[in-house]
């Protein structure tokens, strides 16, 4: 089971968006960070701690076979992500490598919504998270018909 | 106080078909509801069905979920409904998850994040799924008071409509205080039947609204609850006046019979054992009707539509063209578990549509067979109120129904359901030099003045055929193995209307 490609997409754009939102010389696994934190804020309001925790520890489960980098990493009890910050001193993998384990993680997470919710809840989550960005057409073969 | 000055109660749509009706016009707004009932009764779908109807981005609802089912899953269960909109979770539905303040915290603290979040979102309509969860830790009772009073003092304070959804037993309502502070209690049931699940609800509680009372028929489709009133939603509609028009029944020598026809909103039953020609006289009564430009509606339970119209045709009666032209519709129902008051709508729906004037059903045996077993208890006052309701309206009802045929009785049905007909006619088969013939009789016709002879028939091409004249020479016809009279056929008329003559 692989990361479903329209995920990937939009984890980019947010990550994308971020990374436009935030300083020039953030680097990428704050970016990273601030879309999971977005996502867990509204995700715990909706799911609870409990829900969002185990929501994340299995996205993360799953991530870790596409990007080992990732077994540094831990879910906290109360959903906050650790060790993202230290994926690249211990594994030695560069920034690409990190921002490809982030891509993963959050598609995985938004991979799991899609597959509880459906497309047009998990949009309306994003939405409800990121409402300036745009973000309308998150699917790219929808893009590419148009 | 003067009518003037009293203050004017809004009803809210409830968003379930039928609901409306029940609650007297819809729920009332700025209300403190319950929702009671057993797991899987319906009690979050009827929730949701409220939430989406009443939801808007000016006035959102704010859903509360606490512990049980997730809200992961719930919404992913929930969407398969077809009054789920989607687009409503953006800014007119949010959920909120209280499982955390409620593990760690104590009801102050619950009541505190509540007022925050409804501060913050100025909601319509607030639910909290499930309360009961919320308070399942020991309280004492002033804390579970309190905190219950402060709730709905303080949604009611900040205009809105309140559900709080609980698994709870029918014996708690006497000592749980929720049920003292709340404006409505909805109570839905579910139980098994033999094979059969019957769902019911019944509104304890509705302040400030004329609710009708009693338990009332729900089913859970993919368009969530629709709940069917025991008035058949007809407390609302205007009743036709009924007039004193008498229709043919495409039989001259039966509408004779009948002091020329069957009176508009009359309930006719067609009795008798069977292959004697009820659903053709009842099949012939449509007809008539339809050619007269009166739209008809067919209830049939024990044959499918198609080949309720093919046998009309093989007596030359064309049902097909008036279903094309709307004028006509023959409604199979036939679904496992049904109850009557889904019937009914089904019918009513149909009769509204069309403005049907004559209803046929055929027949009772079938209907009741179509039944849940759990229903077939009510079968005879859901009949009732299906006839009152239905003549109410001005539509003249004929139901068939099937009687054993007895040569030492003479039962009128099997249902004894013949008082709530205003007019019955009753065939049967007879005994007569070495054939089986068939004989009718109009036994009652409740303010009409029908003939009392008793006359043979035939089921030709043409549908029932009477015989010229009344069946005489024969004592005991109606035991069905009459004897020949000593006097002849001649004397026995001649006798019969001199007696007439000396009573006018």
């Amino acid at each position: 089971m692989t990361t479903p490609p329209q995920m990937r997409d939009l984890t980019q754009r947010l990550l994308t968006y971020e990374a436009s939102a935030g300083n020039t010389s953030e680097s990428v696994e704050s970016t990273i960070l601030r879309v999971y934190e977005k996502l867990r804020g509204n995700l715990c309001l909706l799911a609870g701690v409990a829900g969002f925790y185990s929501l994340a520890s299995r996205a993360l489960t799953l991530a870790r076979s596409e990007a080992p980098s990732l077994s540094a990493v831990q879910v906290a009890a109360d959903g906050n992500l650790q060790g993202m910050s230290a994926i690249e001193p211990l594994t030695n993998v560069k920034t690409e490598g990190v921002y490809e384990a982030g891509v993963t993680l959050i598609s995985r997470l938004l991979g799991l919504l899609l597959i509880f919710l459906g497309e047009a809840l998990t949009m309306n989550l994003v939405r409800d998270a990121w409402p300036d960005a745009a973000l309308d057409d998150a699917n790219p073969q929808n893009r590419r018909k148009t | 106080m003067s009518t003037q000055e009293k203050v004017e109660i809004n009803n809210l749509p409830t968003g379930v078909p039928g609901l409306d009706e029940i609650v007297g016009g819809g729920l009332p707004e700025f209300s403190f509801n319950i929702i009671a009932g057993a797991p899987g009764s319906g009690k979050t779908t009827l929730a949701h069905q409220f939430v989406f109807a009443n939801a808007t981005p000016e006035r959102p609802a704010l859903y509360f979920t606490v512990l049980g089912e997730s809200a992961i899953k719930m919404l992913r269960y929930q969407q398969q409904y077809t009054f789920f909109d989607p687009a409503k979770l953006r800014g007119s539905i949010r959920f909120v998850n209280l499982s955390q303040v409620v593990l760690e915290k104590d009801l102050g603290a619950v009541l505190e994040e509540i007022t925050k979040e409804v501060e913050r979102a100025n909601p319509a309509v607030v639910v909290v799924d499930s309360f009961r969860t919320m308070v399942r830790k020991p309280q004492s009772d002033m804390d579970l008071q309190s905190f219950i009073q402060r709730l709905a003092l303080f949604l009611a304070s900040w205009q809105a409509t309140t559900f709080l959804i609980g698994e709870y037993a029918e014996d708690e309502l006497r000592d749980n205080p929720i049920f003292t502070v709340a404006d409505g209690l909805f109570w839905l049931r579910q139980t098994a039947e033999r094979n059969s699940i019957v769902r019911k609800l019944q509104i304890i509680k509705l302040r400030g609204q004329d609710s009708v009372p009693g338990l009332h028929t729900f089913r859970i489709t993919n368009a969530g609850l629709q709940a069917f009133s025991r008035t058949f939603g007809l407390t609302a509609r205007v009743r036709n006046p009924v007039g004193r028009r008498h229709l043919s029944f495409g039989v001259p020598e039966l509408d004779k019979m009948l002091d020329g026809g069957v009176r508009e909103g009359d309930s006719l039953l067609v009795a008798g054992p069977s292959g004697t020609g009820k659903s053709v006289l009842a099949t012939q009564f449509i007809a008539e009707g339809v050619r007269q430009g009166e739209p008809g509606i067919v209830a049939v339970f024990e044959e499918r539509p198609q080949a309720y119209a093919e046998r009309a045709a093989s007596l030359g009666l064309d049902l097909e063209t008036p279903q094309k032209d709307g004028k006509l519709t023959i409604l199979y129902l036939r679904p496992l578990d049904l109850s009557v008051d889904e019937t009914m709508h089904s019918i009513l729906d149909a009769v509204q549509k069309i403005g049907a004037k004559r209803l046929v059903i055929d027949s009772l045996a079938g209907f009741e067979m179509a039944l849940s077993p759990g229903f077939r208890a009510d079968f005879r006052e859901s009949l009732y109120r299906m006839i009152f309701a239905l003549t109410g309206i001005g539509v003249t009802i004929i139901s068939t129904v099937e009687v054993d045929e007895s040569f030492t009785e003479f039962p009128f049905s099997t249902y004894s359901i013949s008082f709530l007909c205003d007019d019955i006619i009753r065939l049967r088969y007879v005994s007569i030099d070495g054939q089986l013939r068939k004989i009718m009789v109009v036994i009652k016709m409740r303010g009409g003045n029908h003939a009392k002879d008793i006359r043979e028939y035939e089921i030709t091409s043409k549908g029932v055929v009477l015989m010229d004249q009344r069946l005489t020479g024969y004592q005991g016809l109606i035991s069905g193995l009459p004897v020949r009279s000593s006097r002849s056929a001649q004397e026995e008329r001649s006798s019969h209307d001199s007696e007439i003559e000396n009573q006018t």
